[in-house]
């Protein structure tokens, strides 16, 4: 027997959404925000940590998080990013897998085939999340900009 | 388009390419059928009716879970047309994988009539009696050819093979959906499981590269709601249609119409 040489296993192969339809893409994001939350979990946590170290090492951590400059709103704007994209399409994902929403009723298939749990209503509900999310970040990316004084 | 390249992810890493003379209507088939006849006799696949319907010649295309028979070339929309063995199961060779792991968690799921009286089932002389409004309800998930392809395509399966699968989920919520079948209960119970349907994530690629409309993912969320059901409303399952005499079949006179049969008392009205 043979291995595949480009059996795709893992965190790789579901991260692959090329070709595929629009839900996938929106299982990537949904997964890789969820990342990026557990990370800024981690951090913030560590962070507070460092006030039960003293008031100098609190001070230390808020100064290396100040030298990383733009970089530091650029950092937030990412998690403000994931936790709007997470959240909205979370709502979705609540509505399809909780109370069947969004998935239409079995039916009789006619070619050619649309299936209609991708159908109009899940496209929509994927783009409004879209949209909804672009919006918003965009608010937080201006709101954090002028936390730095820029607008 | 008068030529095509066909690249093939054969065993043993290789990467082999194929010049082919593109006629109109080929499928991807027709090129592997046409590459093993008159260039290599060595290229393995799996085929046989040719027409959508055994579900064997199921292979990545383009990067997508596809039947190579029902796939025109044409409708790729480029000369070099890339096929690989399906992902998420071994190959053994070249185009050919193993399916064994996704028959398993077919049968896993009992994909067939349950009854309280299996004898009622298996030595009968009457039938079950199906309203046509019950045969909506899971006639969708019948048609199921059992090809393999939204097994490939399911990104949880990638990451966890223990999982059962869109395919076996649809064929379980099938039968649970079925008013002849008293399995409900037991169904909801190999259903609800850290392998069972709390593992699908809505990607909706099972349904996407789906042959037959059979929509696994419509399937799925529908089995999960009888899981909750279960759950948090304590259903109950239901009782089995019963059993009602045998159909008349009376060949009608010519120039009249066979009797109206009633298929709720199950006799002629």
């Amino acid at each position: 027997m043979t291995k595949n040489p480009r059996f795709r296993s893992g965190l790789l192969a579901s991260l692959v959404p090329f070709g595929f339809n629009v839900e996938r893409w929106s299982y990537v994001l949904h997964r890789a925000s969820g990342v990026i939350l557990i990370g800024y979990l981690a951090a913030h946590l560590f962070e507070t940590f460092q006030l039960s170290m003293g008031q100098g090492a609190w001070a230390n951590t808020m100064a290396t998080l100040h030298s990383l400059g733009p970089l530091e709103m650029v950092g937030l704007w990412i998690v403000a990013g994931s936790a709007l994209y997470h959240g909205a399409n979370g709502i979705r994902l609540v509505l399809n897998e909780m109370f069947g929403m969004l998935m239409g009723r079995p039916i009789m298939p006619v070619y050619p085939y649309s299936p209609t749990s991708l159908g109009r209503n899940q496209k929509l509900a994927v783009w409004a999340t879209t949209a909804v999310v672009l919006v918003l970040w965009l608010w937080a990316g201006l709101y954090l900009l002028a936390g730095l004084g820029v607008v | 388009m008068d030529k095509i390249t066909l690249e093939v992810l054969r065993s043993g890493k290789k990467r082999t390419s194929y010049e082919l003379k593109y006629r109109k209507g080929m499928t991807v088939l027709d090129a592997l059928v046409e590459v093993r006849e008159k260039q290599d006799s060595s290229l393995a696949y799996r085929h046989s009716c040719r027409m959508g319907i055994c579900g064997s010649c199921g292979m990545n295309i383009q990067g997508v879970p596809r039947l190579a028979c029902q796939t025109q070339v044409s409708t790729l929309g480029k000369e070099t047309v890339k096929v690989e063995p399906l992902h998420g199961m071994r190959v053994i060779r070249d185009l050919v994988v193993d399916i064994d792991p996704f028959l398993t968690m077919h049968t896993s799921v009992k994909p067939y009539l349950i009854r309280e009286n299996p004898s009622e089932r298996d030595n009968s002389d009457r039938e079950y009696r199906v309203l046509s409004e019950e045969v909506g309800r899971f006639l969708q998930f019948d048609f199921c050819i059992m090809c393999g392809l939204c097994y490939s395509a399911c990104p949880t399966i990638a990451l966890d093979p223990d999982y059962l699968g869109p395919q076996a989920i649809a064929q379980a919520y099938r039968y649970m959906a079925d008013p002849r079948d008293e399995g409900w209960e037991e169904r909801v119970e190999l259903l609800d499981r850290p392998h069972g349907v709390w593992r699908c994530h809505v990607a909706g690629s099972c349904s996407f590269v789906c042959p037959k409309d059979v929509d696994p993912a419509k399937a799925i969320q529908l089995a999960r709601v009888e899981v909750l059901k279960k759950r948090f409303l304590r259903k109950k399952p239901r009782a089995g249609s019963p059993l009602v005499s045998l159909v008349p079949v009376v060949a009608p006179k010519q120039g009249t119409k066979a009797p109206p049969f009633d298929f709720r008392k199950g006799e002629a009205k």
